[in-house]
């Protein structure tokens, strides 16, 4: 027994380092411990061993058997590794280049209106939106143009014709022409007349001129404007939104100015100037930004609001012209060619 | 407009200051300049006439000599020079720029040795000192000019133009008086208007019926007031220099002195004039009046124009002579033989000489003053400046009275308003007396004081005529602002009183497309929303392509509201195709217009296009796009809209299926109900036919503006079991048309229906699409896998194998055939 013992573990111990594959393995396995198996066979015998030798024969049978369970295990750990490293095939090469596409790209005027709407929503401004089709009145009318005012213009405004009709942007009043819009200023107006103050929000969008397209111009582009509406604005709550926009958008020591100016719906106007040593490609002190001012009592008036109650101011500005100066891209058309060069730039 | 300085001294003293300080009055007045020009000589500082006294050769150099020149006294008298000029002859008068002067160009003039001779300064060319292109020799002063008298002495004075933009609601700054009151308010300086001489009184010679008998006017409306004057004996010819200089440094061409005396006045006074021949009038009446149609009229400027009917003129006895307020008649105009003349000075509506304008394409600087509007109640005072003027530089005598017809009311305008007011305004504290001071600057005349209790005194000021603009105590706020410094606004930390809203669910929605597609590799592009009518053809079913159409296109290409974002964004495409750019993932969000119900709707959109890689090669090929692909794409936009693709109806795209391939794209959602979705490969002629080279797969998804919702209420939380789960697989032939949105509901239906309360079914998953041997033609083999799970113990095999039978059962017995 002893030695039927000894030279079993003897070639198992030659045998199964050398097994090449899982099968192999398993065929081998069952030939020593599976119920046909040698070991099986011998431990059989174990009934036939005289009762006072049992001890000593079945010491001798336990300790062949957690032998050759250490060669087994041994033999499957090998095997295992060989199978994981067969899986694994050769090393890469770490130098190559994904062939993977990288991350796609945000268009510079999503960045530079999604900065803008962050910085302003800190303090309290909320995006709201509004049709690009848009009235006379909301456009026009209700923003103190008068009715000849050249802005009006077939020359310098699109119309649609008399007959179009439109199931989701509403007319003041039925005789108005459809147009796009030329600010995004009659947002303002369709806020207010939804709404009631105090009302803070900001409305970027895409706004339409009859221009000729060049470096500068573009038949749309973008706006974004600022409105606040609440009891006792003042000209100076305006230059402080004013200076903490551009602080936060270009560093603390960026300055802004204003300039007196006109436009029909706010009284006073004003021009705003930009501090411009941060910006590349500006070899001016001062730069021109946007425009803003109070909001004239006569647009409160007309979406019934008492102007004796309620003061506001209102800010807008051109995204392209923003980005352009943000960046130091020196022609508008490329916002609009999407040449991926352009865009991956941005991101 | 342009303005010079010197025509502004007349009215406001700026000497002593700079032409930068005038620039920036006149920014921070709310003007913006749009350059500052200088006319003339510019001034020279130690620049003097220069006599040479002799002439020797530079004992080192061919070409110099060696000068002795006399500068004056008060310059050192008798100089050395050294010139290189071939003119430098004994005798000449010459500018002499002594060390210390600084010549165009920033080059300073220093005691120097040249060629080893000292040189005391420099006598100069007319090129080096600017004034002239050319540089043969030394210039040459005429008149024998004292030696030592300062070069500006002897040259025309220099004049500096601003050029500027006026705001439409300051039509009194169009003029130099105009903006000279603005400039004596922000320098604290007194304002003094021309003096004006002539009155009605003083008429020097007896009327003149044979000239002008009388004015009629036929269009009250559009005339309020007209005046003509009559001056016989004039002398035409060229104007004083003076005149001539300060029309031309602003930009007109001087012609002759009546002309130019009329367009002198209308740039002082910002009151456009008109002068007739008197003798060129057929009939001695003028009639302002609206134009027959077809009537003709060759203007000043030589053209015929046909004229519209209604268009207002003034007429003689025969024909029009004026377009009122626009140009007048080459016929009736002052020429070098007139001697008598019509003045007219008249007040035009603006609506009536902006459609004058407009209807004939002829813009003036008359036209443009009118259009703004002038000061009717200012009229009589730039009349009697006319005709000083013209007496003065042209001689003559005024035949008789002026013709007037019309009137208007007199002007009468009051505000009232209190200190403590434009403070609230303004936010910050100017104080009352610099507030009143800056207002009365602006002759803005307290008329009426009246103290109150708690907001210091109220004021009550007269408006000048000419700030029609000004009308309420608001529009005090920035008059005060203004002569404050806008510049001197104080900052403040901003205040922002609690006041939060959630942002447009349209913001929200381009927003999360953006992050999504961004992450999956796509470039985010840009297009315009004007397309081409070819293009909107390939999107739009054709009738809707005219309703898209715009009324006033600007230019052929870009004539059409867009009705998707596929077409721009392919041509995105070809451009990087065209450069050689490799771009294969674009998308964009935008609006588009789609039809609905009859009438257009303004949406909320998002598309992408999938590019095959064609220029693009690799070293480790990836799995191609194809259409489905483009649906998961698709659904992802219609999950961020917060609906299902899924769940819809999808079908292929019906034939002609426009820029979609048939067979190849299909469409989910209906706009009429809300949104839409069309996906898959773009067709391929419609590729080809842009250029494009390779496959594209696009996804357009649409959703009406109002539709666009906040995100959903937050969703409850349902267990999921943790035992382990039973799987079982299910075939079904169905026929090939069949959807399989439907097999798979109608298997998850049964499925549901069988576990009962028991157990559940977890998720139905297709796994495998078969056709071929086995299935019959036009049949399709689904294969499904079925995972049923208890929240609560593992299942058995039985009960799993009882509903699973069941399961089939059903769904033979709903008319599905199991594969076995």
């Amino acid at each position: 027994m002893q030695d039927q013992l000894a030279a079993l573990l003897a070639k198992a111990s030659a045998e199964l380092p050398a097994l090449a594959s899982r099968p192999d393995f398993e065929a081998a396995k069952a030939r020593y411990v599976g119920p046909n198996g040698e070991l099986t066979a011998l431990m059989k015998q174990m009934g036939a061993v005289p009762k006072e030798q049992k001890p000593v024969v079945g010491k001798l049978v336990n300790e062949a058997k957690t032998a050759l369970q250490a060669h087994l295990d041994a033999a499957l750990a090998r095997l295992e590794a060989a199978e994981l490293a067969a899986r694994l095939g050769p090393a890469v090469d770490p130098t190559l280049p994904s062939p993977d596409r990288g991350p796609g790209t945000h268009h510079p005027l999503t960045l530079v209106r999604e900065e803008m709407t962050r910085i302003l929503r800190k303090v309290g401004f909320t995006v709201v939106e509004g049709p690009e089709v848009e009235t006379e009145y909301y456009c026009f009318d209700a923003l103190n143009t008068p009715a000849d005012h050249p802005a009006r213009d077939a020359q310098d405004t699109f119309y649609l014709p008399a007959s179009a009709r439109f199931g989701n942007v509403s007319k003041k009043n039925p005789g108005e022409r459809y147009l796009l819009r030329t600010h995004t200023s009659s947002v303002q107006i369709r806020t207010m007349l939804k709404g009631t103050p105090p009302i803070r929000i900001v409305s970027p969008g895409r706004v339409y001129r009859r221009d000729t397209t060049d470096a500068t111009h573009s038949a749309n582009f973008h706006q974004l404007e600022c409105l606040y509406v609440d009891k006792n604005v003042t000209v100076r709550d305006l230059k402080a939104l004013l200076d903490y926009i551009f602080a936060s958008l270009l560093g603390k020591d960026t300055k802004t100015r204003f300039r007196p100016h006109y436009f029909g719906y706010t009284e006073p106007s004003f021009e705003v100037d930009l501090s411009a040593t941060h910006l590349p490609k500006v070899n001016k002190p001062w730069i021109e930004i946007g425009g803003c001012g109070m909001v004239d009592p006569v647009v409160f008036q007309d979406v019934g609001y008492d102007p004796e109650i309620w003061s506001g101011y209102a800010f807008g500005m051109g995204l392209e012209r923003l980005a352009m100066l943000l960046y130091g891209i020196d022609d508008i058309r490329y916002f609009y060619q999407n040449d991926v060069r352009f865009l991956r730039q941005f991101a | 407009m342009k303005l010079s300085r010197s025509w502004l001294q007349d009215y406001v003293d700026l000497s002593g200051i700079t032409d930068d300080d005038i620039s920036r009055a006149i920014t921070f007045l709310g003007f913006e300049v749009e350059q500052v020009l200088r006319t003339g000589a510019p001034r020279f500082d130690l620049v003097v006439a220069g006599r040479i006294l002799t002439r020797d050769k530079h004992p080192n150099a061919d070409k110099l000599s060696i000068c002795t020149v006399d500068v004056g006294p008060a310059h050192g008298g008798v100089r050395t020079i050294v010139c290189g000029a071939p003119n430098c002859d004994a005798g000449n008068h010459v500018p002499v720029a002594l060390p210390g002067a600084v010549l165009p160009g920033d080059f300073v003039i220093k005691e120097a040795k040249v060629r080893g001779q000292a040189s005391s300064g420099m006598m100069c060319s007319a090129k080096e000192l600017t004034l002239a292109e050319d540089a043969q020799g030394l210039l040459l002063l005429a008149g024998e000019p004292a030696p030592g008298t300062p070069l500006n002495a002897l040259l025309p004075p220099g004049d500096v133009v601003f050029d500027i933009e006026i705001t439409p609601n300051r039509p009194d700054a169009l003029s130099h008086l105009g903006v000279a009151r603005e400039l004596a308010a922000w320098f604290g300086k007194t304002l003094r208007y021309p003096d004006v001489s002539f009155t009605p009184a003083a008429i020097s010679a007896d009327p003149r019926p044979d000239l002008l008998a009388s004015v009629r006017v036929l269009a009250e409306t559009d005339c309020p007031l007209y005046t003509a004057t009559v001056v016989t004996g004039v002398k035409v010819g060229p104007s004083p220099d003076w005149l001539q200089r300060r029309l031309a440094a602003v930009g007109l061409r001087p012609i002759n002195n009546v002309v130019d005396i009329g367009n002198y006045v209308m740039l002082e006074y910002g009151q456009p004039v008109h002068a007739f021949d008197a003798a060129r009038l057929a009939g001695a009446e003028l009639i302002v009046r609206p134009a027959a149609e077809g009537e003709k009229i060759t203007t000043l400027d030589g053209k015929e124009r046909t004229l519209a009917a209604g268009l207002l003129v003034i007429a003689d006895a025969q024909k029009p002579v004026v377009i009122a307020g626009v140009m007048g008649s080459a016929e009736a105009g002052v020429t070098t033989s007139t001697t008598d003349l019509v003045l007219e000075v008249a007040y035009f509506k603006r609506q009536a000489v902006r459609a004058a304008s407009k209807r004939l394409g002829l813009a003036s600087d008359s036209s443009y003053r009118y259009e703004r509007g002038v000061d009717v109640h200012s009229l009589d005072e730039a009349a009697h400046r006319f005709i000083d003027l013209i007496l003065a530089h042209a001689g003559g005598a005024v035949a008789g009275p002026s013709h007037r017809v019309g009137s208007v009311a007199p002007w009468e305008r009051e505000i009232t308003v209190t200190p403590a007011f434009l403070n609230e305004k303004l936010g910050f504290e100017i104080p009352a007396a610099e507030m009143r001071a800056a207002l009365e600057s602006l002759e803005l005349i307290v008329t009426h004081e009246e103290p109150t209790a708690t907001r210091g005194p109220a004021w009550t000021f007269s408006i000048p005529s000419w700030r029609d603009d000004l009308d309420r105590p608001i529009d005090l706020v920035e008059e005060v602002v203004r002569l404050h410094g806008t510049e001197k606004i104080p900052a403040s930390v901003i205040q922002s009183p609690g006041l939060v809203g959630n942002d447009d669910p349209i913001v929200l929605f381009n927003r999360k497309v953006a992050e999504a597609f961004v992450g999956q590799g796509f470039h985010e592009c840009v297009n315009y929303t004007l397309r081409p009518a070819r293009e909107v053809a390939a999107w739009a079913p054709p009738a809707q392509v005219e309703a898209l159409a715009l009324a006033n296109p600007f230019v052929e290409d870009q004539s059409h509201l867009r009705s998707s974002l596929v077409g721009g964004l392919l041509e995105s495409l070809k451009l990087n195709q065209a450069r050689g750019v490799a771009a294969t993932r674009l998308f964009e969000t935008g609006r588009v217009f789609l039809e609905r119900n009859g009438a257009l709707s303004e949406c909320v959109a998002a598309a992408f296009v999938l590019a095959e890689e064609t220029g693009e090669r690799s070293w480790r090929p990836r799995e191609a796009a194809d259409f489905y692909t483009a649906k998961r794409h698709a659904a992802t936009l219609a999950a961020l809209a917060g609906l299902e693709l899924e769940r819809q109806p999808t079908a292929l795209v019906a034939a002609p299926a426009l820029g979609w391939q048939t067979g190849h794209a299909a469409t989910a959602g209906d706009i009429q109900h809300g949104w839409t979705a069309t996906f898959g490969l773009v067709d391929l002629a419609h590729l080809k036919a842009l250029g494009l080279t390779g496959k594209v797969y696009a996804g357009f998804f649409a959703l009406v503006s109002e539709k666009v919702e906040a995100d959903a209420d937050r969703r409850g939380y349902k267990p999921f079991g943790l035992q382990p789960a039973a799987l079982r697989d299910l075939a079904l032939v169905v026929p090939a048309a069949t959807p399989a949105a439907e097999v798979q509901k109608a298997v998850a239906k049964h499925a549901r229906a069988a576990t009962g309360q028991a157990f559940a079914l977890e998720s139905v998953e297709l796994f495998d699409v078969y056709t071929g041997k086995g299935v019959p033609e036009d049949h399709k083999s689904l294969a499904y896998a079925l995972t049923f799970r208890a929240p609560d113990r593992t299942l058995t095999d039985e009960e799993v194998n009882v509903a699973f039978t069941k399961v089939q059962s059903d769904l033979a017995a709903a008319g599905f055939q199991i594969r076995k």
